[in-house]
């Protein structure tokens, strides 16, 4: 490459020159719109690769297993970035979210060396850990001649870091000194409400400030609002998903906890004094202003009818909001969203967060180069990229969040939203106990507040029951 | 037809049994041609601009989301299922119908037992036998192979075409083979000119729903294969995308998916129905 | 073979009884042998049922005997589980085998109309049923549903479907006789219309009544049919997991937790190995008993409408 244009790329980058001027430079030296996107991301490459050899693994290749998600959407549109920087080839299989796990499962448990990098949640960690399926990175974020000088790993924010580490002791806390680093975030969500605001302003009403207000506003919508509008849409599906979001934010917010943590045992404490106030108002506010199918409710259904115009407001993840907000939706540029505090007690909210992270898999042949690719997607141009660029807008670097492009994009076409997560993140981490039984735990908690919710068993009750099932689980698994 | 008033009620519940059956049908047809936002509406309408937007999106390969856009691989997930489905109903009908015709024909030792042990594949618990499958799969090299999965997915229409075309052979009298080898044939012609054909509208009817089975399934190719070897299942599946369930495009993709079905169902019904010289030859 | 060819009888005579003999070997071996592949891993996952084996623990998996199964046998969520199979099966495959006996009485004649009919029947049966589910959830669905709409219209407001503890097992099985029934209605089809005609031209002609025809008759000449047609439902449907986990992933409560529900959760949520097998074998166990019983109920049929062969 000519060495003028790429000191012209270099002086942008540096932010010594706008954008236009940069154009008319390039345009000046004879340089078409495309090629001087191409230097800019060669010398954007260039940037990155001071100091370290990013290099060292060129000519091999990587295989992705990935989830249909528009955080995996970013990272394929970047990859060629990746390729030009280290030289590593990189191949990728994408599986729709409905089977993405039971995939990586089936990849794992069979010990397949077919996949080098995956993606991963924190509380998959809490089983792929243990099972000696996932790399512990901390090694390679201590060693200098594997980790670029500028990756800056505390830069990503420190909640969520530790919420993808975790030393494997059923009950220890994430991200103790002992922890293992079992993935690397890449993009999250946070739990707060996105609302209808064409209908609120129509019906006169403001957003909910806590939890008996969401119920009193939700029961409004259901009773006024006509047409079968309805008003909070929640997830109630038997499954983990229905307990992480709202639920177990706002369960937390209530200073209910999953277990009582003595030593290395582990006692339910679903069945406390705060699980059972926090979950009688949980009840009513679903059987008052919920779906009307709400137990076969996941993910997809709440953010359809967020953006069909079909419920007032959802308790879910912020993400939810902005995707229903984009174009091609009915209510597309009618969403608002506001900072929740369920607990008309507390001032802050403590929103449970789900992380889509990256891991590396223990039987993968090529984990330094796999590490290459983390340390890129997790890195801070990657974050720019998928911030400014694409549909990573829950991005887990400050250096995103701050960034000027990123937030006026978010400010023109999703106004509040910005203002809500900075509301949130201060409380936004994992709340669960790490424990490997997660899974079974969750489920039969959704079941029980199935149950519930149905008046086949009050909330007392079933609660009390839900403790006993648990505790009978984990004394059978010897934790 | 001699009673007015039976007739009229045998019209009545033809109606009624096409409507059950076909209602989702007709529905998934014209949500094909809808976009998320007109089938996402209340009351639904049956009045709306058709548009073509989600066939195009299948066959170009880019779903145009609310977030972008989003490559599929829904040609290649159609023609991945082609060659599952047809591979395991040819090898099924090889190795299934002879064995079918030994166990009507001959009574030999161990004979039910194998027989039983066949259909037994119809009861083994796929989901565990996944697994260590996998494990051995590898270590033959034959995961992520269409070899590897037509064999696997024997144990939905091996089990299948076997019993049904057994019924059909011990249904078929023996005498036609006998008279036909009286004349100076050997056994395989009396075999391929006389048993196949008397038996033809069970193995038509039992490969055709072994077909379509081998076509529903997903488990398999999830478990054992890579992205580019996964069927239409698996891919109508990325139409619950994170911004939304795109009920038109999958609707689509059902219509795609059910065309080759069909149209083997048609081809197939020839045989059912014309072939059928069974009845005449007992009676 | 053309000892054999010019004289029948000697089918079992002696001097060709060795080739006759091997010949229905060589005929099925084939099919077994592709089978044994498919029947080691088996072994495997019989071994796993003996094992407290948490693929989260690797270190305490260990050899446990019949522990899993003690523990499924006394616990009173596994009763739950088996009663839900057996009530899921025996609904599903009771009613979808008389709708699909009568579909097929409908459609015997071979019109071109009844031919139509029939290929467009068999829709449902090509939409896999993961698809399907995915599709009526969205019909039942109160919000945009249109057979929620149209229950709605009646009136029936309160009915909620798959969602609701007291209609979800209604509107899974429904689903289920949408998807399946059109697989009894082509076999009936197919052996109604193979049936010889002799029998019913004669009882025609003496005028024996319609219904003394179809009882003594067609119904006792179909049932080899019946019986491979129930035995293919049956064990499909105890063993049902894609409808009814993508309606309501085994909810409400437990309402909807079949065999394979149970242990599919236990496997690709939990990664409890040893429970999730031990679950299956007994499923497994269930479904063989069940084979058993209707392949020697189909061999008598068969004795019985064929005595001569």
């Amino acid at each position: 490459m000519n060495d003028k244009i790429k000191d012209t790329a270099k002086e942008w980058l540096a932010g010594g020159m706008s954008r236009r001027g940069f154009g008319k430079r390039m345009a000046g030296l004879g340089v078409g719109v495309a090629a001087a996107n191409f230097a800019l991301g060669g010398a954007a490459t260039e940037a990155l690769a001071a100091d370290f050899d990013w290099q060292a693994h060129k000519g091999k290749t990587l295989r992705l297993l990935l989830n249909k998600h528009p955080y995996a959407n970013a990272m394929i549109a970047d990859l060629a970035h990746f390729k030009a920087l280290t030289g590593i080839d990189v191949q990728y299989d994408i599986f729709p979210e409905d089977v993405y796990f039971d995939k990586v499962t089936a990849a794992l448990s069979s010990h397949s060396s077919r996949y080098d990098v995956l993606m991963t949640g924190a509380y998959q960690t809490w089983q792929y850990g243990p099972a000696k399926w996932l790399v512990d990175m901390k090694p390679y974020l201590q060693d200098a001649t594997k980790t670029a000088p500028n990756y800056d790993w505390n830069g990503i924010i420190a909640n969520l870091r530790a919420s993808d580490a975790w030393s494997g002791v059923p009950g220890e806390a994430l991200g103790s000194a002992s922890a293992k680093q079992w993935a690397v975030p890449l993009g999250f969500e946070l739990y707060n409400v996105s609302y209808n605001k064409r209908l609120f302003d129509k019906m006169k009403l403001e957003p909910p400030k806590n939890l008996p207000d969401m119920i009193e506003i939700g029961s409004k919508i259901t009773r006024d609002a006509g047409n079968g509008i309805y008003g909070v849409s929640v997830r109630g599906s038997r499954s983990w998903a229905t307990i992480h979001p709202g639920y177990l934010s706002t369960y937390t917010n209530y200073g209910a906890k999953d277990f009582d943590v003595s030593g290395t045992t582990l006692t339910s404490a679903v069945n406390s004094a705060q699980s059972k106030a926090m979950n009688k108002l949980w009840v009513e506010m679903i059987q008052k202003a919920g779906p009307p199918n709400w137990a076969t409710y996941t993910w997809y259904e709440v953010a359809q009818d967020l953006g069909a115009g079909r419920c007032g407001m959802i308790y879910d993840a912020n993400i939810i909001g902005f995707f229903e907000n984009s174009p091609g939706n009915k209510e597309s540029g009618h969403i608002g969203y506001s900072a929740f505090v369920p607990n008309p007690d507390m001032k802050q909210s403590t929103s449970n967060v789900w992380i889509w992270s990256l891991g590396i898999s223990s039987f993968s042949k090529e984990k330094d180069a796999s590490w290459y690719f983390i340390q890129w997607a997790s890195g801070k141009n990657f974050g720019i990229f998928g911030g400014v660029k694409q549909e990573l807008v829950d991005p887990v670097r400050e250096t995103t969040w701050k960034d000027p492009a990123f937030k006026e994009r978010l400010d023109n076409g999703y106004p509040g939203f910005y203002e809500a997560f900075e509301q949130s993140l201060p409380g936004a981490k994992i709340y669960f106990t790490p424990q490997p039984l997660f899974f079974n735990v969750t489920t039969e908690w959704a079941a029980s507040l199935q149950q519930m919710v149905a008046k086949q068993v009050s909330v007392d009750n079933g609660l009390d029951k839900l403790a006993a099932h648990i505790d009978r689980e984990m004394k059978s698994a010897g934790i | 037809m001699r009673n007015p008033v039976l007739k009229a009620l045998r019209v009545i519940a033809r109606i009624v049994i096409v409507l059950f059956f076909m209602f989702p049908i007709f529905w998934i047809v014209l949500m094909s041609f809808q976009t998320n936002a007109q089938i996402l509406t209340l009351p639904p309408s049956l009045i709306f601009k058709p548009s073509l937007a989600n066939y195009v999106t299948l066959i170009t390969g880019h779903l145009q989301t609310s977030v972008g856009t989003l490559d599929v691989a829904f040609l290649q997930n159609l023609g991945n299922s082609l060659i599952l489905s047809v591979g395991a109903v040819i090898v099924s009908l090889v190795l299934g119908v002879p064995a079918a015709y030994a166990f009507a024909r001959f009574r030999f030792r161990l004979g039910e037992d194998m027989a039983f042990t066949l259909l037994s594949l119809k009861f083994a618990p796929a989901l565990l036998v996944l697994l260590p499958l996998s494990l051995e799969f590898q270590m033959v090299g034959l995961d992520n192979t269409y070899i590897g999965l037509i064999w696997i997915y024997q144990l939905i229409t091996l089990p299948l075409i076997l019993w049904i075309v057994r019924g059909y052979f011990e249904d078929a009298s023996p005498d036609i083979e006998y008279a036909y080898r009286v004349d100076g044939h050997s056994w395989l012609k009396g075999f391929l000119k006389i048993a196949i054909p008397l038996a033809r509208p069970g193995i038509a009817a039992a490969g055709l729903l072994a077909f379509i089975f081998a076509w529903n399934n997903f488990i398999y190719a999830l478990v054992l294969a890579s992205g580019d070897k996964q069927p239409v299942t698996v891919g109508a599946l990325a139409f619950v995308t994170a911004s939304g369930i795109q009920y038109g495009q999958i609707a689509a993709a059902v219509v795609l998916s059910i065309i080759p079905t069909l149209a083997i169902a048609l081809y197939a019904q020839r045989w059912l129905v014309e072939g059928l010289s069974l009845g005449a030859v007992k009676g | 073979m053309s000892d054999i060819a010019t004289r029948p009888d000697l089918i079992v005579a002696k001097p060709v009884r060795r080739r006759a003999n091997l010949l229905p070997y060589l005929l099925s071996l084939p099919a077994l042998i592709v089978c044994i592949g498919v029947l080691i891993p088996f072994f495997t996952a019989v071994w796993y049922s003996l094992e407290a084996y948490n693929m989260a623990f690797p270190s305490g998996r260990h050899f446990i005997g019949i522990g899993n199964y003690i523990d499924l046998f006394t616990s009173g969520e596994f009763w739950h589980t088996v009663a839900l199979s057996m009530i899921y099966m025996a609904a599903s495959v009771i009613l979808e085998l008389l709708l699909g006996l009568g579909v097929a009485l409908l459609l015997r004649e071979r019109t071109k109309l009844n031919n139509v009919i029939s290929v467009a029947l068999l829709m449902p049966l090509m939409v896999a049923p993961i698809i399907a589910s995915l599709i009526w959830k969205l019909m039942t669905n109160p919000t945009f549903g249109v057979y929620a709409w149209v229950v709605d219209s009646f009136g029936l407001t309160g009915f909620h479907w798959a969602s609701s503890p007291g209609t979800a097992m209604f509107t899974v099985v429904l689903i289920d006789i949408w998807v399946n029934t059109p697989f009894i209605m082509i076999l009936l089809l197919a052996g109604l219309r193979s049936l010889p005609t002799q029998p019913f031209e004669a009882a025609k002609l003496d005028g024996v009544p319609a219904r003394f025809v179809f009882f003594r008759i067609t119904l006792p000449m179909l049932m080899p049919y019946i019986i491979t047609a129930t035995l293919f439902r049956m064990l499909s449907a105890i063993q049902e997991f894609s409808i009814v986990y993508g309606m309501t992933q085994g909810g409400p409560g437990n309402s909807l937790m079949l065999f394979q529900l149970r242990s599919y959760i236990d496997f690709y949520q939990n990664t409890n190995v040893g429970r999730s097998a031990a679950i299956l074998m007994v499923l497994w166990a269930i479904t063989f008993v069940l084979s058993k019983l209707f392949v020697n109920q189909w061999h008598a049929m068969r004795a019985r409408s064929n005595p001569g062969a």
